[in-house]
């Protein structure tokens, strides 16, 4: 997606690192939107979590607006099971705590790690043997 | 503790008069040394201008005023605005990981049940 100036370039690394991060150790598909999120906010961010197609019902969209200072996390059906409300509830409140002091990129990419963090399904040992 | 109006007419008077007597006493300080006359061996050179007095005392401290104040908000301007939270938001929507084409993925999007989440804000 083309960057404006929302970021500066070592910050959209940050964001950019962390959703790495979370697609790596976690196997779950991050999305971050930063923009206003018109209207109802929570409509609004369930629509762009469905505009990402296919992908939607295992990803997770986290949407900020830093000028309404509201920040949604939109769970698809799929990967609800792994990251539940709670969860999502948290990393909120990591991000929220971030936003307040005014470091939205640090918010943002402790949130998407906090979301990888829950979602992480460590691997079973021994189950193969009786 | 209420002080009486002469008294804190007094007491602004003499702070007034200690602040004025340090401002001063430099610039008395070496006029009462010129008036001993030259010393002995001195060979004072020409006098300034007022063109080279504005110069140096005008001009100088101006220009080094200019370079602190740009070394010191150098750096934040250079960096751009920065987000505060109380000062609303300028910049273009940022998706990170989104569709390629979000415009038209977003106006054809509908959205499912049985998602979850969660809001928060601050």
């Amino acid at each position: 997606m083309p960057a404006g100036d929302a970021f500066s370039p070592r910050q959209q690394e940050d964001v950019v690192r962390a959703i790495r991060l979370a697609q790596q150790q976690s196997q779950l598909p991050v999305s971050v939107y930063v923009g206003t999120l018109d209207g109802d906010s929570r409509a609004t961010a369930l629509q762009l979590h469905a505009a990402l197609g296919a992908a939607a019902a295992e990803s997770v969209l986290v949407a900020v607006d830093p000028g309404a200072r509201r920040v949604e996390v939109v769970t698809g059906p799929d990967v609800r099971r792994r990251v539940d409300d709670r969860a999502a509830a948290l990393a909120a409140m990591t991000m929220t705590s971030a936003f307040q002091a005014g470091d939205l990129a640090g918010g943002i990419a402790s949130g998407v790690l906090a979301l990888a963090e829950h979602a992480h399904v460590p691997p079973s040992l021994h189950t193969g043997s009786p | 503790m209420i002080a009486r109006p002469a008294a804190r007419t007094a007491r602004a008077l003499s702070s007034l008069l200690a602040v004025a007597g340090c401002l001063t006493a430099p610039l008395l300080l070496p006029s009462a040394a010129w008036a001993a006359g030259v010393d002995d061996g001195a060979e004072p050179g020409d006098g300034l201008s007022v063109l080279e007095t504005l110069l140096w005392f005008v001009g100088a401290p101006l220009a080094l005023f200019a370079v602190i104040a740009v070394l010191v908000s150098a750096p934040s301007m250079a960096r751009g605005p920065r987000y505060r939270p109380a000062l609303g938001w300028w910049a273009a929507p940022v998706w990170f990981n989104g569709p390629d084409d979000a415009d038209t993925a977003v106006r054809r999007a509908v959205p499912t049940s049985g998602g979850g989440g969660a809001s928060a804000r601050w």
